[in-house]
């Protein structure tokens, strides 16, 4: 379980979060949505040990401000938004980055696996910088997920954190990943995401946490959050919830067969 | 798009690394056997096979192998102290001198040089020669743990801050040279110049007793921080998330890099692009994974220092041509060289 | 790249042989030693003892006469390469004050080469010295005599004329030129030392050595004389360089014109020709 509780950042003096609490369960996709500049990276930078900040953050009842950095990287992985690599690794070579040192002799197909899990089988080989930003992005997906291949550890739950994991992806490969992301959290593990796409979010998320300007404007299951009148004061302008438009083609991925 | 042709496997990248391994040590061999067998007195290998006499035994004792051992961890610790450098930084054109080491030792020694004599006689008498390697080795070392320091708030280093303090601390170190230069007399500018131009002719038991403790451990140690430095390509933060400990990280490349630099700038002066070119060629010959980088770059960079020599003292035999210069001479081409295909093949 | 050291062994070997029917008689009882000479103003009074014929090499700074030339060049005094020196079997090694690296000549001294050090400084005194010790270390301590009593006259000559000078002439040494700026010779340089020989007084004071000096500093010497070097490769300068730069220009000296080039291995070297080289300037700057 992640527990935040009262949970303050202030980056170069200025308040970014105010008070947050909420518990993210295992089993469970939590999502974080909220306009640009609400907080939702920061709150995610702060879960991940990454931001100081006053409160508390607890994973699996660790400490996460006090934890040992290999100690939280055997529990959780992160997907961050933009990563420049700066030499020329390939793609495998990059994958096998998240292997934890004890799983290195194990398994040597896991990087294959990690890739192929992602679209990207044959593209092992290839100079990483070579791949397209969305292809990028997958790769670092499939490092991820190898650093918490298994849904459960000996420790409890493992985690995963993705900050805009379908940012730069074409809505079928949006799918493939936040399918990825379902199978991780049936099996067990956790998983909490920062997104910006809603309909996704009502798809896919248990639960979401919504942010307005720092403060936790509302939180519970898409059905509950995601109402005219709280997205629409969120957002600042009007939302409408399951209407449909009086004309023109339009597109949901909810209508898109399994 | 083109589905790029897949010419190398990455089980197979491992596998060549580890032969260039065994190439690399080969070739060190093979350098040493020359390096110990050329020189200005014709003295071949052959000669000492079948006994030394009194001037073959200093020769070789007291000559050529102190050469050799001095050149070989020479360039070893430049060529890897390059490569941690670079993979610190994350940029393939880092290296010693942008932490401050070479602008730091350069002071180091000049000020020994020009201000030497005002020692006091008895502090003088009692560290002697030993005076320009010792004040180049503690500049090094103390403009590093000054940029160090300049770069740290709250128990982390800023990278981008050290490189920027590093570029103003050499301006100032720069500077105090000038000043130095001014005050210094015909004979300390042409020793100033020598000591710029780096060599191996003050190769001595002594001075390789004083530096291995300084670089032996860091050549030896440094594939331990292969794993963080290949996590450090990703950038700082997502080291961390893999669990790479990266303040850790820092602090020990930093410190071994101002030890093992340090102490062959002082030893043998300034040496060029040995800490750029190997690391370069052994990225492109076999990745830039710092397991291999590393010890690949210890044997390749004493194989190629070793071999300058032995250019720098046969080719104006009986005088000899200060190392610095043969290692420019080849190294900038070079260099060039692998700038030219970089931009051939988009970039790398 | 053995081979390039085995040239230079036999070029050794040649100088040394093919000059050995010179050799003097006062060597005839002695094994003639192989001499390795280290500093110009050393290898000059070797030349002058009359045991040009014991060299077989020199340093880069040794280039008078002109003959020394054909001998090896074991680099610059202070970056010697020991086995490059060693090469030359030598069984003897002489040399100015200041050779190097340390390690270098441990390691000759090491091999049972006797490494010597000659006294020097830049006053006539120290040129006898160093004609005095150069032949002892050779052997030839009558020619050293003879070489010395010659070189004392030509002192004595030369402080006989500079003595009779009544208004003697301020002269300001100019070793380079970089940049328009001015390196003069300071107090206990090579240039202080042949000016007060030659009967001039230096133009400039408060400084040690060779340094850049500022162009007021310039202006403010006034020398009536501007010194300079016309030889030695980069260093040499014209008249011309002197009126291009304006505070030279500016000086006594070269708006009367008196600008006076010399040898500079002559002026400075501080050997046995520096009598001579004394006369010269005496006669440079007051006629005669």
């Amino acid at each position: 379980m992640l527990e935040i509780g009262d949970l303050c950042v202030a980056l170069a003096g200025r308040q970014v979060l105010h008070s947050i609490s909420l518990t993210a369960q295992q089993g469970q996709i939590t999502a974080i949505v909220g306009p640009n500049g609400s907080g939702k990276t920061t709150l995610l930078r702060a879960m991940t040990g990454d931001a100081p900040f006053h409160g508390h953050a607890r994973l699996n009842g660790l400490d996460v401000a006090q934890a040992k950095l290999w100690q939280l990287a055997t529990i959780r992985a992160v997907l961050a938004q933009a990563t420049q690599l700066a030499f020329p690794f390939t793609v495998t070579e990059v994958v096998r980055l998240g292997l934890q040192s004890s799983e290195v002799d194990a398994q040597t197909d896991l990087p294959a696996r990690a890739l192929a899990m992602v679209g990207l089988a044959s593209y092992g080989n290839r100079a990483f910088q070579d791949l397209s930003g969305g292809e990028q992005q997958r790769a670092h997906l499939a490092r991820v997920l190898l650093q918490v291949w298994q849904p459960v550890g000996p420790n409890g739950p493992r985690w995963l954190f993705l900050d805009e994991p379908v940012s730069s992806l074409d809505i079928g490969h949006q799918l493939m990943v936040m399918g990825i992301a379902r199978r991780f959290a049936d099996a067990g593990g956790g998983v909490v995401a920062v997104m910006h796409d809603l309909n996704l979010t009502a798809m896919f998320a248990d639960q979401m946490a919504l942010l307005h300007n720092g403060r936790l404007a509302a939180m519970g299951s898409p059905h509950q959050v995601m109402t005219d009148g709280t997205l629409s004061t969120a957002y600042g302008c009007p939302v409408r919830v399951n209407a449909a438009p009086d004309h023109g083609p339009w597109l949901v991925p909810q209508a898109m067969p399994a | 798009m083109v589905m790029l042709a897949e010419t190398t496997d990455i089980q197979d990248r491992s596998i060549r690394a580890a032969r260039v391994t065994q190439g690399l040590a080969l070739a060190l061999a093979v350098a040493g056997l020359a390096s110990i067998g050329s020189g200005a007195t014709g003295v071949s290998l052959f000669d000492m096979l079948d006994g030394l006499s009194a001037r073959e035994a200093l020769i070789l004792w007291d000559i050529r192998l102190p050469r050799l051992a001095m050149g070989a961890l020479v360039g070893a610790a430049l060529a890897v102290s390059g490569a941690l450098m670079q993979g610190l930084f994350r940029n393939p054109l880092a290296d010693p001198g942008i932490v401050g080491v070479g602008a730091g030792a350069g002071l180091g020694a000049v000020l020994a040089i020009v201000l030497g004599g005002l020692l006091p006689a008895t502090l003088g008498a009692w560290i002697g020669p030993q005076l320009v390697p010792f004040a180049a080795f503690l500049g090094g070392w103390a403009a590093t743990i000054a940029l160090y320091r300049l770069a740290s708030r709250g128990g982390s280093v800023s990278v981008a801050t050290m490189l920027l303090a590093g570029i103003a601390l050499g301006a100032l170190a720069g500077a105090v040279t000038g000043v130095l230069v001014y005050m210094a007399d015909d004979r300390q500018l042409r020793d100033l110049t020598f000591w710029g131009m780096g060599s191996l002719a003050g190769a001595s038991w002594a001075k390789i007793a004083a530096s291995l403790p300084l670089i032996v451990p860091v050549l030896a140690l440094s594939p331990l921080l292969a794993r963080g430095l290949n996590a450090l390509a990703l950038g700082e933060a997502q080291a961390r998330h893999i669990g790479i400990d990266t303040e850790r990280l820092k602090r020990i490349t930093i410190l071994g890099v101002a030890a093992s630099a340090g102490a062959s700038v002082a030893i043998a002066g300034g040496i060029g692009f040995i800490g750029i070119v190997v690391p370069h060629l052994l990225r492109l010959a076999t990745g830039p994974d710092h397991r291999f980088l590393l010890p690949n770059a210890a044997l390749l960079g004493a194989s190629l220092l070793v071999l300058a020599d032995i250019f720098a003292r046969t080719l104006l035999a009986p005088a000899e041509l200060p190392i610095g210069i043969v290692t420019a001479l080849v190294g900038a081409p070079v260099f060039l060289w692998i700038l030219l295909q970089r931009r051939g093949i988009g970039g790398l | 790249m053995i081979r390039p050291s085995l040239a230079s062994l036999h070029l050794g070997l040649i100088a040394g042989l093919g000059v050995a029917a010179l050799a003097t008689f006062a060597l005839a009882d002695t094994p003639k030693p192989r001499v390795v000479s280290l500093g110009g103003s050393v290898t000059e009074t070797i030349v002058a003892l009359g045991a040009e014929d014991l060299l077989v090499g020199r340093d880069s700074t040794s280039n008078y006469p002109e003959s020394v030339l054909a001998l090896p060049d074991v680099g610059y005094i202070r970056a010697l390469s020991p086995e490059g020196v060693l090469s030359l079997t030598p069984d003897l090694i002489l040399s100015e004050d200041g050779a190097g690296p340390v390690e270098a000549v441990a390691v000759l001294q090491a091999g049972g080469i006797p490494f010597v050090t000659m006294p020097g400084s830049f006053s006539a005194q120290g040129v006898l010295d160093k004609i005095t010790s150069v032949a002892a270390a050779l052997n030839l301590e009558a020619e050293g005599a003879a070489l010395a009593d010659k070189t004392a006259a030509g002192f004595a000559a030369a402080a006989a004329r500079a003595d009779a000078v009544t208004a003697p002439q301020s002269v300001l040494f100019v070793i380079s030129l970089q940049g328009g700026r001015v390196m003069a010779g300071g107090e206990g340089s090579s240039a202080a030392g042949i000016i007060a020989l030659g009967g001039g007084v230096n133009a400039v004071s408060g400084f040690d050595g060779y340094k850049q000096i500022t162009d007021e500093a310039v202006i403010a010497a006034a020398p009536d004389v501007i010194l300079m070097m016309d030889r030695g490769g980069d260093l040499a300068l014209s008249a011309e360089d002197v009126q291009a730069t304006p505070a030279l220009a500016a000086t006594p000296a070269a708006k009367a014109g008196r600008i006076i080039r010399m040898d500079g291995m002559l002026l400075l070297g501080f050997g046995p020709r520096t009598p001579d080289a004394a006369l010269a300037l005496n006669a440079a700057l007051y006629g005669g």
